[in-house]
């Protein structure tokens, strides 16, 4: 393999999708940002931390001008390491894609990628907006999560060589089993220990939001690396039989 | 015995350091974007860096919006 043209192609397409992911939330999930941290500063003037003075206003919206060109920045970086693991699992699993071109395997992928990855356990751990999030419970949050995540991804790997290894020429026991054993996580994992005080309108639009966004980031990478790898071929044994 | 090669050599093997690489970026890359409470400036500017939060304000938005869990 093309060591350099592979890891180019493969840090280009997740910072390129990482980037059109924080533009995606500029426009879609921001607004729920600003409503919900609108919120808080209400609490804030409420108690009297804050004070609603103009000067409180001008130095807000620097802030959050900073904040939303990071929320970007934030997206590239993201992409780029989400888009690296993209590129591992691409490497070792593009021979057992279904057959066809780089962009129909790269669809595939990222279609179980972003299931098992993501989409799963948001329905576990659905994402919330500011306000929501304990302080004292950050911690265990993030442990509760990632172990989920780390769980389903493994799972489904394991459960994709069993029925390997059980010569089963259909893959849905691999299906079947996974399902069975993610729901099974699903009801044993405790659940996220916050209330979720804020207005339902606007803890649903943001999660709904929020799965489109990610939706976005996972079709772009899928159709930028699939591009990419069609035209570089990082794999020279490809290469050499289908340019003859 | 001869290292003429006439032929395109079929290189399928994946570059283990290539591999290893990208799994570094994609560790730091999650830990700076989901996780990161200062750990990353502190190696630079100490505890200073506990009070900034630098990396977390700038990745704020982006840790909501992906799922990571915030406040
Ligand atoms: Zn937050």
């Amino acid at each position: 393999m093309k060591t350099i043209i592979f890891l180019t192609i493969v840090l280009v397409s997740g910072a390129l999708a990482g980037t059109l992911h924080g533009v995606a939330n500029l426009a879609i999930v921001e607004p729920y940002l600003d409503q919900a941290i609108g919120i808080e500063n209400q609490n804030l003037f409420a108690s009297g931390e804050e004070e609603d003075t103009p000067q409180f206003w001008v130095e807000y919206d620097a802030y959050r001008d900073w904040q939303k060109g990071g929320q970007v920045l934030a997206g590239a970086i993201l992409g780029t390491s989400i888009g690296a693991l993209f590129g591992i699992v691409y490497a070792f699993s593009r021979h057992v894609l279904p057959q066809g071109n780089d962009l129909k395997k790269t669809i595939t992928l990222a279609g179980i990628m972003w299931l098992t990855l993501f989409f799963i356990p948001f329905l576990k751990y659905p994402a919330n907006p500011p306000t929501v999030g304990d302080a004292e419970t950050v911690v265990l949050r993030a442990v509760l999560y990632l172990s989920f995540i780390a769980i389903s991804g493994l799972g489904a790997v394991a459960f994709y060589q069993l029925s390997k290894k059980i010569k089963s020429k259909s893959k849905i026991i691999s299906v079947v089993g996974y399902g069975i054993f993610i729901a099974i996580v699903f009801a044993l994992m405790p659940p996220n220990p916050d209330e979720v005080n804020a207005p339902l309108d606007l803890v649903n639009g943001f999660r709904a939001m929020s799965v489109v966004a990610v939706s976005v980031f996972w079709v772009s990478v899928a159709v930028i690396l699939g591009g990419l790898w069609h035209k570089f071929r990082p794999d020279s044994q490809i290469h050499s039989q289908n340019d003859m | 015995m001869s290292q003429s090669k006439g032929i395109t050599i079929t290189e399928s093997k994946i570059p283990i350091f290539a591999i290893a690489l990208l799994a570094v970026i994609f560790v730091l890359g999650v830990f700076v974007v989901g996780f990161d409470q200062g750990h990353i400036f502190s190696i630079v500017l100490g505890e200073q860096a506990y009070e900034d939060l630098y990396i977390h304000e700038l990745t704020h938005d982006m840790r909501h919006a992906a799922g990571f869990p915030c406040h």
